[in-house]
């Protein structure tokens, strides 16, 4: 036992290292002198002297293993660097986004799994059906329109032709609202963006759900517990479906990259100030920085997420512990 | 238990839509405030030092700090701080005479050693807007008159330093070490028509508030708003917003929803770089032939669906007050471009020009290309491929990242590149900054480096250095006749850009001639928000309807569309309910 958990922890490390690195090392890959790049677009003349600063608050003079090394030095302190053209701590930008990607991709996680799992239930326990054919395709379908396509039609629907919703930002700013009035300015402004991700991701959890049921459902403990007469609803949702979810939780683990990535499209149709918006922001002005920052932050994120998600799969199916 | 499961389902549904329908949009307030929507939103914070160093960054800091001149829609210099100024030739020194009751945000007033401050201040920790190399030092002669000492004569200055250079106050930034580091409420104490009230830079959000004592008078609206819009010209169209871009095809159908369309002058160039060290390129003859080769109005008619305008060959746009009225033309003519280029040892074979059996081909690097701070795919290189290749110029199409076309231009590792920038209205110093590497700047990839005219030189020099102004006007027309004859870049055409605002929000926006400060081409400008005391009086009933009618419009948002949705969910739940009985 002590013997798995120090290969896991090891195991772990290593991927954090490498991961690390391959994020320190791939901006800097990137083509074209950085801090050109970074300037370019200012209309201001940059003189030698201001180029040798920049390299120099940048770091850029050092060799790279001198900036690894200083990279890794800072990151151990908490310290995720300092964008230059925001003129803001990475961190603090950071942390500025994520509560609004955690509202808005976390609502439509748990909003698209709980949809996802009772339609995916229902759909293979009427597989065949009406019900089933219909929400199948139906499904199908909406899975294969891109959710750029859902939010600009939701958006010219819902906002510029029947003006129910506003179209930009999380919330009116300086209205002024406080208390309840703001947290519904806020919860209004997250209704399209929300609908948009959650029918994005729904189609995916639901295939899942139901294929996986499918299987479940034709195991003899199935029978045997339809035999014993116990009723459908316990059938479906104790007996199978809980044995149908593992799939589900691997999904969810690989998924958690979504908040970041998933999102960056509605949040940018949006105007969404998450953490896909900063992460566009931070490629197309070549902040080095932010990039970094952003990154290291989301590999970390994401190892944590699947750590809690191999904790939870004993949790879930306790044959995968006995699998080692 | 599935019932329960169902019905509690329908009533969280409920219950959130029910906010939503409580939501009362919150509405304009009955003060007069104005909304400008933006896509990129964080400009950085409006602080000369802080606010990114690109147009709509400059224009988010002028709203609070004042300069000596300023423009607008006519002809500049007009007063600002100062209130008069005069240049003595003889002892090469500028004297500006500052409004005497102008004051500073927190309360001082605005003095005259200000402004030599500011000078100072600059000249030791260097702001990217303002170059004062140029400028030797500020003597302060009077509690409101200054005297600047110019190092040698700069023709520039007026536009340049005069109305670009934000005076910051000395009582507050003399203890400040690092510009750069400063963001305390100090730093946004300015002495224009508005007073910083908040950044968001999550949000991309700013707002600012009237200034009650401000020297012109108080401006016409109470706040100024900027919120950040995924898609600006919806944001308009939907009433959160007064003032927007729309999108060149959008422009007539937003005319007729009573916006009134303000459609930009011709200041972004989109141009041809050209390596002219290079064969056959180095030579005049040829690079004239690529000029006849060219047809700028079918750039204008496919790349911009006819939203543009052929550019001027002499850089300077056609609609500057600067630009020369007989700059050499190259009218589309295939025939006399291969008439020139068989001129040059060429022989034309099967369509294709060819020396010493080697066929004549050039390669051409495009790519997404910034235009107003947007990424923007490129659609020429298409055309000019199909364009020189009908004139047998063998075309090499290559696409790549912006920025290392920018890298293959500065290292001369290229044949042609398309590129463009701006700021071919404002000061015609854009000439010598596009043609001449600028002593102890970075090379841009927009400057040709041309080297090899005299004329074009000395002309050059006189246009940064003549200090009559009609002898400095004629100057600037030859330089732009020599720099269209001797072609170190091609021009190709000018995109025209459109912004609409509601006229019920009682600011008449517009262009400023030349562009604001150093050539900014938005039409945000402050002095469009400073008014006359009759001029405001009118808004004011104006607004006030608005804002009701906003309020009105707001209150009756999404009340259908719940019930809907509830109706649709129930009688779902109530399908769900009669089948949750049957057998699979």
């Amino acid at each position: 036992m002590r013997n798995r958990t120090m290969k896991m922890v090891v195991a772990y490390l290593l991927t954090i290292f490498i991961l690390l690195f391959l994020n320190f090392l791939l901006p800097r890959l990137l083509p074209g002198d950085a801090i050109l790049a970074m300037y370019s677009g200012h209309e201001t003349l940059m003189t030698e002297e201001m180029y040798a600063e920049l390299v120099r608050m940048h770091g850029l003079d050092l060799p790279l293993h001198e900036q690894f090394f200083i990279y890794l030095t800072e990151l151990a302190h908490g310290d995720l660097g300092y964008s230059y053209i925001c003129h803001a701590s990475t961190a603090d930008l950071i942390m500025g986004a994520l509560p609004w990607t955690l509202l808005l991709v976390g609502t439509s996680f748990i909003l698209s799994a709980v949809a996802g799992i009772v339609l995916g239930v229902e759909s293979s326990w009427r597989r065949g059906g009406r019900f089933d054919k219909t929400l199948l395709t139906f499904m199908l379908l909406l899975d294969g329109i891109p959710s750029l396509a859902i939010g600009i039609t939701s958006l010219t629907v819902f906002c510029l032709y029947f003006g129910w919703f506003p179209s930009t930002g999380a919330m009116t700013p300086y209205s002024g609202a406080e208390g309840i009035e703001y947290i519904k300015d806020v919860l209004w402004h997250l209704v399209l963006p929300l609908a948009t991700l959650t029918l994005s991701m729904i189609p995916g959890d639901y295939l899942l759900i139901r294929n996986s049921m499918l299987l479940t459902i034709r195991e003899p403990y199935v029978l045997t517990a339809r035999a014993k007469g116990i009723k459908n609803r316990r059938i479906k949702y104790l007996h199978a479906a809980r044995n149908a979810i593992l799939p589900f939780a691997t999904r969810i683990g690989i998924r958690i990259a979504y908040l970041i990535t998933g999102a960056l499209f509605i949040e940018t149709i949006f105007a969404y100030p998450g953490l896909g918006l900063l992460t566009y922001h931070a490629i197309s002005n070549r902040d080095l920085p932010l990039m970094q920052g952003i990154l290291t932050v989301s590999v970390i994120l994401v190892l944590l997420i699947n750590i809690v998600v191999d904790l939870m799969y004993k949790k879930i199916d306790p044959r995968v512990g006995y699998a080692y | 238990m599935r019932r329960i499961l169902i019905a509690s389902l329908i009533l969280i549904a409920s219950a959130i839509i029910c906010l939503c329908l409580l939501t009362p949009a919150i509405s304009a307030a009955a003060e007069r405030e104005v909304r400008i929507a933006d896509k990129a939103g964080d400009w950085g914070n409006p602080s000369p030092y802080l606010a990114y160093s690109r147009g709509p960054g400059y224009v988010r800091m002028h709203f609070i700090f004042d300069t000596l001149v300023w423009k607008n829609e006519t002809t500049g210099p007009i007063p600002l701080l100062a209130e008069d100024w005069e240049y003595s030739p003889e002892e090469d020194v500028y004297v500006f005479n500052l409004a005497e009751n102008a004051k500073w945000h927190d309360g001082e007033p605005v003095t005259a050693d200000d402004v030599a401050f500011t000078i100072a201040y600059m000249k030791e920790h260097p702001y990217g807007w303002t170059v004062l190399d140029s400028v030797d030092r500020a003597e302060v002669i009077g509690p409101h008159t200054v005297k600047i000492y110019m190092s040698g004569p700069y023709a520039p200055f007026m536009e340049d330093i005069g109305g670009t250079m934000p005076i910051l106050p000395e009582h507050i930034w003399k203890d400040v070490a690092n510009p750069m580091d400063f963001v305390e409420a100090g730093a946004f104490i300015g002495c224009g028509p508005f007073k910083y009230a908040d950044f968001s830079k999550e949000h991309g959000t700013y707002r600012y508030e009237a200034f009650d004592e401000y020297y012109l008078g108080r401006p016409i609206i109470d706040r100024l708003i900027y919120v950040k819009a995924g898609d600006p010209q919806m944001a308009l169209q939907h009433g959160e917003v007064d003032f927007a871009d729309v999108k060149p095809d959008m422009a007539d159908t937003i005319g007729g929803l009573g916006f009134v369309v303000i459609e930009g002058p011709h200041y972004w160039n989109k141009n041809l770089m050209i390596n002219h060290n290079r064969e056959p390129l180095d030579n005049i003859v040829f690079r004239q032939a690529l000029c006849y080769a060219i047809n700028q109005s079918e750039f204008v008619d496919k790349s911009l669906r006819g939203h543009g305008k052929p550019a001027s060959y002499g850089l300077i746009s056609s609609e500057s007050v600067w630009a020369s009225p007989n700059v050499p033309d190259y009218p589309y003519n295939p025939d006399k471009a291969k008439e020139m280029i068989s001129t040059l040892g060429y022989v034309w074979e099967d369509g294709v020009f060819t020396k010493d059996g080697k066929p004549l081909q050039l390669q051409v690097l495009v790519s997404m290309i910034g235009v107003g701070g947007q990424p923007t795919p490129d659609r020429d290189g298409e055309i000019l491929k199909n364009q020189l290749e009908k004139v047998g110029i063998r075309i090499d199409l290559t696409s790549l990242d912006t920025k290392v076309v920018d890298t293959k231009v500065i290292n001369w590792d290229f044949d042609l590149a398309i590129s463009g920038h701006g700021g071919i209205g404002g000061d015609p110093k854009i000439l010598y900054e596009k043609v001449v590497q600028v002593p102890g700047a970075k090379t841009s990839p927009n400057t040709a480096r041309y080297n090899k005219s005299e004329e074009l030189n000395e002309l050059l020099d006189d246009l940064m250095h003549e200090m009559d102004p009609e002898k400095r006007l004629a100057a600037v027309h030859e330089s732009q006749n020599v720099y269209a004859r001797e072609l170190p870049a091609i021009s190709l055409y000018y995109p025209t850009w459109y912004y609409a605002y509601s006229p019920d929000a009682g600011v008449e926006w517009f262009y400023t001639t030349g562009g604001i400060a150093k050539g900014i081409p938005i039409p945000q400008n402050k002095i469009a928000l400073i008014g006359d005391g009759a001029m405001s009086g009118e808004i004011a009933e104006a607004t006030e309807t608005t804002a009701t009618e906003t309020g009105t419009a707001a209150e009756a948002t999404p009340i259908a569309p719940g019930l809907a949705v509830i109706a649709i969910l129930t009688a779902f739940a109530i399908v769900q309910m009669k089948r949750s009985n049957r057998k699979p």
